[in-house]
């Protein structure tokens, strides 16, 4: 009886071990030897093909795969038209600058040999209907330049205009890029609104690819897109995205040949993946992603820098002695394991680079300048005091709270404590905390760190994605911006020269854009309202026989996806 | 009988709703406010965000709130586009006619959401808790019935060890154990997968599911092994020692019919009382196995909901799994009821 | 059959007595408990150590970029972590966190359980019948999950005693859920003694309340109690620690056994020591603990001796 009941347990043990070791399958599924199927990997379930919504880059991800913007972006910066049948300019009549109201209208010609997967055309009408759904009130989106439109007027079938109310260098990428892709009007239910649309889970498509299925948590199946304006493209027939949500069974994946692209690899990946012989790791050509020190120049806890500057920050001298203090090569070279590129100014990415001589490392030259600045140490216990300095009562120590965001990941919170660690050898203390970006970056009205002001000194990346910068300088370094929830100047740095500049590089005139950048570039590496640090880099590893894969910092990989061969 | 179970609901009624108030009320007081996991972007637009406010309703008192989440709001006029003028009803239905809400990531409703994850939850955890009730109860009878044994001091430890270990340390050292160091003999692979239900869902293939479920099941199972087999060991040894059962081995019973048919029935009760008591972990308690096992559970969707302050997931979730506890609470005492009549007539 | 064969086939023992005071009675047989003892020294031998934390040489802190990532040798017995910090003395700071922790945890529960059981034993009526849905509402909610929310909505909070990342904080927060089985404890005793007969006696005799309380109640209740205090201590270890590995408990850089395993998930499978070494700590606290707890209550109960049975 028990003795029985034992030994059948035992066996049945021995039975289910004995066959698992027998019958160990690669059990992942395997193509018809005359179709061609890649395999792409990604860590969880995009939330839907609309990246407005929720931009979590998946969303991004897979919507490049079935849906066409207006235009998009290369690597190299180019912008090149998708829908467009070409691209509006002020010499070919497309761009109209209007002397009087300061506004401008963009007219857009656009192709008239896409088709939705249904076999109806994408025309003029639905790129109003994308429009008005973004705009609506109670159940729209909002899209960089959307504010400078009055309106969007069609001409006929495959023309419209966009009537802008003032100059938005920004035009070209309004409707397309990574974000905005054209929706169907004839499918899309607009009632139930752009954030909520059942068509942003069950999409219809132009682009090369079509949705055949979705199994949440697990996989998602595309089939080639029979009707694809380009011709012969896509070469491949089906794609399948698989969720494996553990790193490293994605890069077993990779180097056993069971998956073709991972999204986003992480600098440990790129470098156990550097000498697999059928893994391929092409960085994009230019970085986005800075990562940056932001000092808050107003006392922590409130917006005004002038009426209530930081005891610590607001002094240039001690901005200068932080930069000084930062190894950045020691930093990028053990955490990012050289992945990643030293950067230390805004103005780095073609066309616009300015020439900026690269700061030093040198701490004693960093605590010189303390010296200077009137903070010493006077009661030896490590950190300074301020003895004499311009912007903080008598003995306030030099003592503050350093924040990142806990989403990135391992690298950034130890390059965090390392900053710290520096930063205490030459008598600055500071105390660590790590918050979820979204508690760092919320609105100031739900409590966001940033809006507010409640903080210090604060470590994150952000970069601009395409090739214009200057809507990204507008929210960081703008007077208006430094309003919360008005912009992203959370340094509240105000600089009437600079202001002049940034409103003068709102032209059409390029030299005089280029002019304009450097002069701020200037301006910004001598005030130093932020420290900018290094580049992230931007990797999608693949497999070796998957041709033409792209990375590039203006979107995500799959941008090219029609342009996929197999070896 | 009847009576009493009808008393225990309507006090479980009460008790959901007045835990419902405190959650609600937590939940909305975070400073971060309900939006704060839509800051995943770095540009949160002011605009968006009094777009997303309107969508979502939290323009409005939080009592009203309080109440569009329990009773809905498609019997009352809202005011759509913010212009101030109440035009149209509502669309909500509140959560008495089963409408959780939407999630604030993904806008798909909050019972869409948890109905994709709680049945990998419970094959998981159901699977679990039988692998360690098979188990436990060998080990326990024998362990009571050779008291002071070798056998019985070696199950002892075992169970005090099992018991301390840590579940989330023990999936690391198992993940480490099966997958980063043994390999198997044949292909040179991982002997078992470090996470996922099957390397591929769309194919049943009975061994994959198998070897995906060994780590997660092991790790999680032996806590309650430990427990269990304790408690069964000590339950049958109370049993075993009553006058009852001397009574039949007096009367001639032979040996294994006096065990199994008074001394284990009735070692058994209080062992499925606690199982009863114990139902609630099957719902939300694999929390670490999910995790680590990158299993696309319920606890997952509650930790990842954790992180990008997703609330209405959380308070779906944590109402839910109440009204869980509180049930299993009354099944249990039901149940032992009804197995032990000598309560009954208390 | 004989008495002898019966004994033999389920151990009946033979019944002995003894007679001596309770604390010295309790003593005695908590010394005779060899897994309580072991559990005792192990405890103690930790609590040193880590009082004795900062007499290490390494800073738990400070990073030494040369030496990410060592493996356990003779000048790093538990070899270092990513960023260069000795893992042995991390661990021991670690652990003044996590017995700290647990201390806190053991006191607030008390604080708040036992005058609950007190007010609801002693008054009885609607004050317990308060107290005990009270109670019932705690115990219905999934614990372990409401102090991931909790822990995520302090951790946003400016209220003045609540700091971030605070020891106390994360005390209150699992303090909170762990003070209902005290109460019940308490209450309990509170009741099974109300309605006895030699608190009748004493009352005829003019005995007060507080003279029952203390003489009669406490001395029942005083058992449970200090067993069920050693096994919470033990549970506050495995919740701060399950906390902290989520990343909803103490946060880096101080280090904790939490999130030293949390830590350590990115690479433990080319640097095993990052998970094995903390993992095993929090694995000897416990069972430590428990086997303590189980030392505890055999030694309360006289009954024990006389039965050497089932050792729940």
């Amino acid at each position: 009886m028990l003795r029985s009941k034992n030994v059948s347990l035992v066996l049945l043990v021995v039975l289910i071990t004995a066959s698992l070791l027998g019958c160990q399958s690669n059990a992942t599924s395997v193509p018809a030897s005359d179709e061609k199927n890649i395999t792409i990997v990604i860590a969880e379930d995009p939330p839907s093909f609309n990246p407005i919504i929720a931009d979590t880059g998946y969303d991004a991800l897979v919507m490049e795969l079935v849906m066409l913007g207006l235009s998009d972006i290369d690597p190299d910066g180019n912008i090149f038209p998708e829908l467009a049948a070409e691209l509006p300019t002020a010499e070919n009549g497309g761009v109209v600058y209007d002397e009087a109201t300061g506004g401008m209208t963009v007219t857009w010609k656009m192709r008239q040999d896409v088709q939705w997967a249904d076999g109806e055309p994408v025309t003029a009408d639905d790129v109003i209907f994308t429009y008005d759904a973004i705009v609506n009130p109670e159940t729209g989106g909002w899209i960089p330049g959307i504010d400078y439109i009055d309106r969007v007027e069609k001409v006929d079938d495959y023309t419209f205009t966009v009537y802008y109310t003032s100059v938005y260098p920004g035009y070209l990428t309004q409707f397309g890029r990574e974000q905005v892709a054209i929706w169907p009007a004839h499918y899309c239910d607009a009632s139930q609104g752009f954030a909520a649309w059942d068509c942003a889970r069950q999409p219809l498509s132009d682009g090369p690819f079509v949705l055949k299925e979705w199994v949440n948590g697990d996989h998602m199946t595309f089939v080639r897109n029979e009707n694809y304006f380009e011709d012969g493209k896509p070469a491949l027939d089906t794609v399948t995205i698989r969720i494996v949500p553990d790193q490293s069974v994605r890069k077993t994946m990779l180097i056993n040949g069971d998956a073709d692209l991972d999204m986003w690899t992480t600098e440990a990946m790129i470098a156990d993946l550097q000498n697999q012989p059928n893994v391929s790791v092409d960085p994009s050509p230019t970085n986005r992603w800075v990562m940056r020190i932001f000092f808050n120049l107003a006392e922590k806890g409130t917006t005004d820098a002038a009426a209530t500057p930081h005891p610590i920050l607001s002094d240039l001298k001690v901005r200068q002695a932080i930069r000084a203090a930062i190894d950045v090569d020691t930093i990028s070279k053990e955490f990012f394991l050289g992945y990643a590129k030293p950067v230390w100014t805004e103005f780095f990415r073609p066309p616009y680079t300015c020439d900026i001589s690269r700061p030093k490392f040198d701490i004693a030259a960093a605590s010189a300048l303390l010296d200077e600045a009137g903070w010493t140490d006077t009661d030896g216990d490590g950190v300074r005091e301020c003895h004499g300095c311009a912007t903080a009562e008598e003995g306030y120590k030099m003592e503050m709270e350093f924040i990142t965001y806990s989403e990135f990941g391992e690298p950034l919170e130890l390059t965090q404590q390392f900053i710290a660690e520096q930063l205490g050898k030459i008598g600055i203390q500071l105390n660590l905390t790590v918050v979820e970006g979204s508690v760092l970056w919320a609105a100031a009205t739900d409590g966001g760190i940033e809006q507010n002001g409640n903080f210090d000194m604060d470590l994150w990346d952000d970069g601009y994605a395409g090739i214009d910068p200057t809507d990204f300088i507008y929210s960081y370094y703008s007077e208006t911006s430094a309003t919360p929830d008005m912009g992203y100047n959370f340094m509240r740095w105000i600089n009437a020269q600079f202001e002049e500049l940034l409103n003068g590089s709102y032209t059409l005139d390029e030299a005089q854009r280029q002019r304009n950048f450097c002069e701020m570039a200037q301006i910004l590496d001598q005030e130093l309202p932020q420290l900018l640090l290094f580049t992230v880099v931007n990797a999608d590893a693949h497999s070796a026989r998957l041709q033409n894969v792209r990375s590039t910092t203006n979107d995500l990989v799959t941008w090219n996806a029609a342009d996929w061969t197999l070896k | 009988m009847g009576t009493y179970i009808l008393r225990r609901l309507i006090q479980t009624v009460g008790l959901l709703v007045l835990l419902s108030f405190l959650l609600f009320a937590l939940v909305n007081l975070a400073p971060g406010g309900p939006l704060a996991g839509q800051g995943q972007n770095r540009h949160t637009d002011p605009e968006k965000v009094e777009l997303l406010k309107r969508q979502l309703g939290l323009d409005k008192p939080l009592p009203t709130q309080y109440l569009i989440w329990l009773v809905g709001n498609d019997w009352m006029q809202i005011d759509k586009n913010g212009d101030g003028v109440l035009d149209s009803y509502g669309t909500r239905q509140g959560i008495f006619r089963g409408d959780f809400g939407f999630s604030f990531r993904t806008r798909q409703p909050v019972l869409t959401e948890i109905g994709q994850r709680l049945p990998n939850t419970i094959y998981l955890t159901t699977i679990t808790m039988a692998f360690a009730v098979l188990i436990a109860i060998p080990i326990g009878i024998l362990s009571a019935i050779r008291q002071y044994s070798a056998f019985d001091i070696t199950v002892t430890t075992f169970s005090f060890a099992g018991q301390a270990i840590p579940e989330f340390w023990l999936g690391l050292i198992m993940i480490l154990v099966f997958y980063a160091w043994l390999k198997n003999p044949f292909t040179g692979d991982p002997l078992l997968p470090s996470g996922g239900i099957a390397a591929n869902l769309g194919r049943f293939d009975l061994w994959d599911r198998v070897a995906h479920l060994i780590l997660p099941v092991l790790t999680g199972a032996l806590g309650w092994i430990a427990w269990y087999s304790r408690f069964l060991r000590s339950s049958m040894l109370d049993v075993v020692h009553q006058d009852y059962i001397r009574t039949a081995r007096a009367k001639g019973l032979p040996y294994g019919v006096v065990l199994y048919k008074h001394a284990l029935r009735n070692a058994l009760i209080p062992l499925i009382t606690l199982l009863a008591l114990d139902l609630p972990y099957i719902f939300g308690g694999a929390i670490f196995i999910e995790i680590l096992f990158s299993w696309p559970g319920m606890a997952r969707l509650y930790y990842q909901a954790a992180l990008d302050r997703d609330y209405p997931i959380l308070l779906a979730v944590l109402i839910i799994g109440a009204a869980f506890i509180i049930l299993s609470n009354l099944i249990a005492d039901i149940v032992y009821a009804y197995l032990d009549p000598r309560i009954r007539y208390e | 059959m004989n008495q002898s064969s019966l004994a033999n086939e389920f151990k009946t023992p033979v019944l002995t007595a003894e007679n001596t005071s309770m604390g010295a009675g309790v003593w005695k047989r908590f010394r005779k408990h060899p897994g309580a003892i072991f559990g005792f020294f192990v405890i103690l031998t930790l609590a040193i150590l880590t009082v004795l934390a900062p007499l290490s040489p390494y800073d738990p802190e400070a990073s030494s970029i040369s030496e990410r990532y060592k493996a356990p040798s003779l000048t790093h017995i538990m070899g270092t972590d990513a960023l260069g910090r000795d893992l042995f003395t991390r661990i021991l700071y670690g652990g003044r966190i996590s017995l700290t922790v647990g201390l806190l945890v053991v006191v607030i529960s008390m604080a708040i359980g036992i005058p609950i059981g007190a007010l609801a034993g002693y008054y009885g009526g609607w004050l317990d019948a308060i107290l005990m849905r009270l109670t019932d509402s705690f115990l219905s909610l999934p614990s372990f999950l409401v102090l991931i929310l909790l822990s995520a909505i302090l951790r946003e909070v400016e209220i003045p005693l609540f700091e971030r990342n605070n020891v106390l904080t994360i005390s209150l927060v699992i303090g909170v859920f762990g003070w209902t089985t005290f109460a019940r404890l308490i209450r309990a005793a509170f009741l099974t003694i109300r309605e006895t007969d030699f608190v009748s006696a004493s009352r005829a005799l003019g005995g007060s309340d507080l003279r029952i309380i203390l003489g009669h109640i406490l001395p029942n209740a005083i058992g449970p109690i200090i067993v069920e205090a050693t096994l919470e201590f033990g549970y506050a270890i495995i919740e701060e620690s399950g906390l902290s590995f989520l990343g909803f408990g103490i946060q880096p850089p101080t280090p904790s056994w939490g999130n030293l395993l949390s830590n350590a998930q990115e690479h433990f499978t080319k640097y095993p020591w990052l998970a094995v070494f903390p993992g095993l700590m929090i694995f000897f606290s416990i069972i430590s603990i428990n086997y303590i707890g189980d030392g505890l209550r055999d030694a309360f109960d006289p009954y024990k001796v006389l039965n050497k049975v089932g050792e729940v």
